[in-house]
């Protein structure tokens, strides 16, 4: 046995000594870090990480781009893209592990923003705002700037897009003209009833709801944290956090989801489905439930191959998930800070690079046809970006299929939100940590078979409400709570 | 003094052996005991430094246990580690017993190329990755496509809502488990039963033993060693869950959760939104802690009772 | 030799054969769990063949009513891509193997002897790392920062090359096969260590290396996860690595479908079931192939005698 003891000090020893090791090279890299920043008058490299399935001539394109902006602002880019379904992950090892980098891809809903932001990943830009960034603050609307700061500071630039977000069901219009179902009336979940009806009673095998996992019927309620069953009414000055599964709207929803599920109108399995994309390859649904943007009926037709129309479920509102939809961040490691931002500035106000990062390179990747309008080329299937993710889109020139007052649409549209109660608001969960791991799983366990009524809501929401209490949720909304009021204080 | 020297001896000795060892020794210094150094994460609340991961670790906050607070506060505790639990006893028994009668039967069928035919096709499942096997089970499982349903109407049976209904989900998530991994864990044991020395069996016939006495008193008994050290090794991950077979496969269906949540899913679910490293770190070394104290203890009684077949 | 199977076959009752019984028997139980094996592939086959509307429409066919050979024209859009891709994963999987190979063969053998001095340092030193890891972070920091592999095929094969699993059961197949009294026999015809391991423990230990180059070849085939932490040039991912892209890219972007921005642009250019399909054909149709050429080293009747020869 003492053999057998002597080789864990042995082990022991080692680690110890490779803990030493590692703190060693920790400190060299420091040093070498600081070393690099000399001052030259050469244009400095951007590194820049975004998100979207790579493309192949994203060098070439970024070549020009360089270019461009070295004569400008005195920079070149180097652009990696990061596939959608792995940016998440990829940002976050390279972010934790201090990889150097400048200008990054963040949004709600990839690498998430406020999380990253108080986490230190991004620099705090209210200054570089104020010297480098005036073009930006005059672009954007107000409450782009405003919905994203996290703390009282801005950590991103928002892409200038729409701003609000609407919920609309969509309508297989095939299926609306077939039956001349009348859809002036639709706008709550129960209007729909008769039309549901008549879907069903009609069109056996046809989804007439189509609702797959990730639904939930829309309550006028603001969400503490997207996901977590706590929310504000909207137009409630009181701003006072509730479970949302005990609000009457909430019940009454599921209600009529769990009568509609009964009925037949909801995929059987509607809880643990994943995509509803088969059946909008096969046209076999009636109706579902959307996100709108102007214009959005022409792009789900062209998209879908037939007909789609949409009526609003929802007034259109300002949210702090549809705000930070799509963001740039300058990394908290970044060197060249400043010019990273100029480099923001120029991406969010000048057509020909926006266009240059969006399109490629005019007459190879795409051609202009008269004065903001062009077409795509054959080539533009290897620099093929999600337009969004790249800044403001309201630069970009029209395919030549858009209407010409597509912008004018998009301010329209931005300009008729109201602000949700919590825009501006980030809940900072760092004190409740282990209840929101425990509350996660208790929602997860619940949510969809609600909120797509597979179950009966009288039997379940007592039971998810009681594991809710058990897993903390009311130490949860307490703490959202204080940290709510003390907002609300500071904001007048 | 003299023991300093004794140990040079020693280290003289078996320099050749030292040798040996030498290259995966300085391979898992760089690739195993380096990072280690990252578990200490498990007790801080991570917050990113501009001056990279090392000052990050040093400059944030110590929490003492806070991190591993969230695997234990409430009843889901219980039904997470419950259920990791049983179902891995579960798979070290069974999957131990199929892999090596597995190997047995496909040593023994007397038309070798025909044996080769059955081993690969084995294989094949290993190469799909959760998600598929997920479709696969679904196309079986599901309400209104499912062949099991089908099936089952032919009868003038009752469709089941099989993504709802928990009872048969122990023994689905057990028979998806041994048919990815019996492939791949009966080769091992089949390659030990080929290396068995054939001399024995010959020795064995001359004693007139039938097939029967020597798979009992021969083949099984050269197997116990890689039995034995096999099992050692999987009770080291016993806290550990493969995290595909009981997200992917049910579907990551809420009314299942009673019987396919287990650690890792737990912990998926948790910190999704919050995404502290701090706590998935925590979580990592817990289980990892559970399961070095296992097999330290069973190593121990192995070591009692048949010294040459312990793990060290 | 051969008069001597001869008599044994003239035997009433041959022991060494199994009885015809259990022969069928065995051959039912094997065959029937190898064909419930290939099914679902075959059945992934015959999907990525299928038209995606009937796919739809009908759901998962045996015989589909269309047949379609869309999905892999979806995945040879990429085209050169795909060819380059299954070079990085050929090479890495060759390289790799023997890489590893090597490295477990020589610490599990050191370890196997029972002279070795330290070999339960060593043996422990293996297995602790099987418990504990460090995690992604610390991990990514060494490959990238200390060894500076960030996209070099290194930073695909070093990082699986070394695995206590493959150690210990390497090390049990040493122990087992490998009697002591072949090793002494070794040292008086004057043998060094090395001489010895190579020229009589290797031939000996077959069937052990043939599964350990089997797993680490599939380990190194199937791995997707170092390509995506460390490769960014797009020439350098390896076939499984880009495929699980495009997967991943697909959960996410499905999980996403609330998102205006992304319902909008994005969704439509995603690839279909039977892309997915053909993806798991493209990925797994070359390797198993592999499985043969490690079987033909799970040959039985080498006895120590022969060795010795």
């Amino acid at each position: 046995m003492g053999k057998f003891k002597k080789s864990y000090v042995l082990t022991l020893v080692l680690m110890l000594a490779v803990s030493m090791m590692l703190s060693a090279c920790g400190g060299k890299n420091e040093s070498s870090g600081a070393s690099g920043s000399g001052t030259s008058e050469k244009p400095v490299e951007l590194i820049w990480y975004t998100i979207g399935t790579p493309q192949k001539d994203v060098d070439k394109v970024m070549e020009e781009v360089s270019k461009y902006t070295a004569e400008k602002i005195g920079v070149t880019v180097k652009m990696n893209m990061i596939d959608w379904g792995d940016y998440p992950q990829k940002m976050q090892v390279m972010t934790a592990s201090g990889t150097p980098m400048d200008i990054m891809f963040t949004a709600s809903w990839a690498f998430d923003y406020v999380q990253n932001a108080r986490k230190g990943a991004f620099m705090p830009i209210d200054d570089l705002l104020k010297n480098q960034g005036q073009g930006i603050v005059k672009a954007l609307d107000p409450a782009f700037l405003e919905g994203s700061k996290v703390d009282g500071h801005n950590y991103g630039v928002p892409a200038n897009k729409e701003l609000p977000a609407q919920i609309v069901w969509r309508f297989n219009k095939n299926l609306v003209d077939k039956y001349k179902l009348n859809l002036d009336n639709v706008s709550s979940l129960e209007s729909l009833e008769p039309l549901l009806k008549t879907i069903k009673e009609n069109e056996p095998g046809t989804y007439a709801l189509a609702v797959d996992k990730t639904f939930g019927p829309y309550v006028p309620y603001d969400y503490i944290i997207e996901g977590l069953p706590m929310a504000v009414k909207v137009g409630d000055p009181s701003l006072k956090v509730t479970n949302i599964l005990e609000t009457p709207e909430m019940q009454q929803a599921l209600k009529t989801m769990h009568k509609y599920y009964k009925a037949g109108y909801v995929p059987t399995e509607a809880a643990t489905l994943t995509s509803l994309t088969d059946v909008q390859a096969t046209g076999k649904w009636f109706t579902d439930k959307a996100t709108n943007q102007p214009l959005a009926d022409n792009l789900w037709s062209a998209s879908l191959g037939y007909p789609i129309v949409s009526k609003a479920a929802s007034p259109a509102m300002i949210y702090n998930w549809s705000v930070m939809g799509s963001m740039q961040a300058i990394s908290a490691n970044s060197k060249y800070p400043e010019k990273a931002m100029e480099f923001l500035n120029l991406l969010n106000t000048d057509p020909v690079l926006r266009n240059m990062v969006d399109s490629g390179i005019e007459g190879v990747h795409y051609k202009k046809v008269g004065n903001d309008a062009m077409e795509n080329l054959p080539e533009s299937k290897n620099y093929d970006m999600p337009t969004f993710s790249l800044g403001n889109v309201m630069l970009t020139y029209l395919d030549k299929n858009d209407p010409e007052n597509k912008w004018d649409e998009f301010k329209k549209f931005n300009e008729s939100g109201e602000k949700a109660p919590l825009l501006g608001f980030n809940f900072d969960p760092s004190k409740v940590t282990t209840e929101i791991a425990a509350v996660q799983n208790v929602k997860e366990e619940f949510w969809s078979s609600l909120m797509t009524g597979t179950v009966d809501p009288d039997k379940f929401i007592p039971q998810a409400t009681s594991k809710f209490k058990a897993a903390g949720l009311d130490k949860i909304m307490a703490e959202a709570q204080s940290q709510l009021d003390a907002w609300k204080a500071n904001q007048k | 003094m003299k023991r300093i020297g004794e140990f040079f001896r020693d280290l003289n000795k078996n320099r050749v052996l030292l040798l040996m060892v030498l290259p995966t020794t300085i391979w898992f210094l760089f690739f195993s005991y380096l990072p280690m150094a990252g578990m200490v994460i498990a007790f801080k609340e991570y917050r990113y430094s501009r001056d990279g991961f090392w000052a990050s670790i040093v400059d944030s906050k110590w929490v003492g246990w806070q991190n591993f607070k969230f695997l234990f506060s409430t009843n889901d505790a219980y039904i997470i580690t419950r259920n990791t639990l049983l179902y891995n006893v579960f798979f070290i028994i069974v999957g131990l017993v199929v892999a090596v009668l597995m190997a047995i039967v496909l040593s023994e069928i007397a038309n070798k190329r025909l044996a080769k035919v059955y081993q690969t096709g084995m294989f094949l499942p290993y190469f799909l990755s959760w998600v598929i096997v997920g479709y696969f089970v679904f196309s079986f499982l599901s309400y209104d496509k499912g062949m099991v349903n089908h099936i089952a109407s032919w009868f003038g049976a009752d469709p089941t809502q099989w993504y709802t209904d928990k009872t048969y989900w122990p023994l689905i998530i057990v028979l998806v488990f041994l048919w990815k991994s019996i492939g791949y864990n009966s080769v091992v044991y089949l390659a030990a039963i080929m290396g068995i020395d054939k001399s024995l069996y010959e020795a064995a016939m001359i004693d007139g033993a039938n097939k029967r006495q020597q798979i009992w008193n021969i083949t099984i008994p050269m197997l116990k060693p890689l039995m034995t050290i096999l099992t050692l090794l999987a009770i080291g991950r016993i806290f550990y869950a493969d995290f595909g077979l009981f997200y992917q496969v049910p579907r990551d269906s809420g009314a299942l959760y009673s019987v396919t949540n287990v650690i890792d899913t737990y912990v998926y679910r948790g910190l999704k939104s919050t995404g502290e490293i701090g706590m998935s770190t925590a979580a990592g070394l817990y289980q990892s802690v559970i399961g070095f104290v296992l097999v330290m203890t069973s190593n121990y009684i192995v070591r009692k009772f048949d010294k040459d077949n312990a793990l060290f | 030799m051969t008069t001597q199977t001869q008599t044994i076959k003239t035997k009433p009752r041959d022991f060494h054969k199994l009885p015809t019984v259990w022969n069928v028997l065995f051959n039912i139980i094997a065959g029937i769990f190898a064909i419930a094996c290939v099914f679902p592939f075959i059945f992934v086959t015959i999907i990525s063949f299928t038209d995606e509307k009937t796919l739809a429409t009908n759901g998962y066919r045996i015989i589909p009513e269309k047949w379609s050979l869309e999905a892999y024209r979806y995945l040879f859009k990429a085209g050169d891509q795909l060819l380059r891709s299954y070079g990085i994963t050929i090479t890495v999987t060759i390289v790799g193997t023997v890489v590893s190979l090597i490295l477990t063969a020589l610490f599990a053998y050191a370890i196997s002897r029972k002279s070795f001095k330290y070999r339960n340092f060593f043996g422990f030193f293996a297995f602790f790392t099987m418990l504990f890891n460090g995690g992604l972070v610390p991990t990514y920091i060494v490959v990238t920062q200390l060894l500076g592999l960030k996209d070099s095929l290194w930073a695909l094969i070093l990082p699986l090359a070394g695995n206590a699993f493959y150690i210990m059961i390497m090390r049990t197949f040493f122990v087992t096969s490998v009697p002591e009294a072949i090793i002494e026999s070794g040292k008086i015809d004057g043998a060094g260590e090395f001489k010895i391991f190579y020229k009589l423990i290797l031939p000996l230990s077959l069937p052990g290396l043939a599964t350990i180059g089997l797993f680490s070849t599939l380990g190194y085939w199937n791995d997707w996860f170092n390509a995506l932490l460390y490769i960014d040039n797009p020439d350098l991912v390896p076939l499984q690595s880009m495929l699980m892209r495009i997967e991943n890219s697909m959960q996410f972007l499905l999980q996403n479908t609330n998102n205006p921005s992304l319902g909008m642009g994005v969704l439509q250019s995603l690839p279909q079931d039977t892309s997915r399909m053909a993806m798991v054909v493209l990925a797994t149709g070359p390797i198993i192939f592999a499985y043969p050429f490690f079987q033909r080293y799970f040959i039985q009747g080498l006895t120590i005698g022969a060795v010795k020869e």
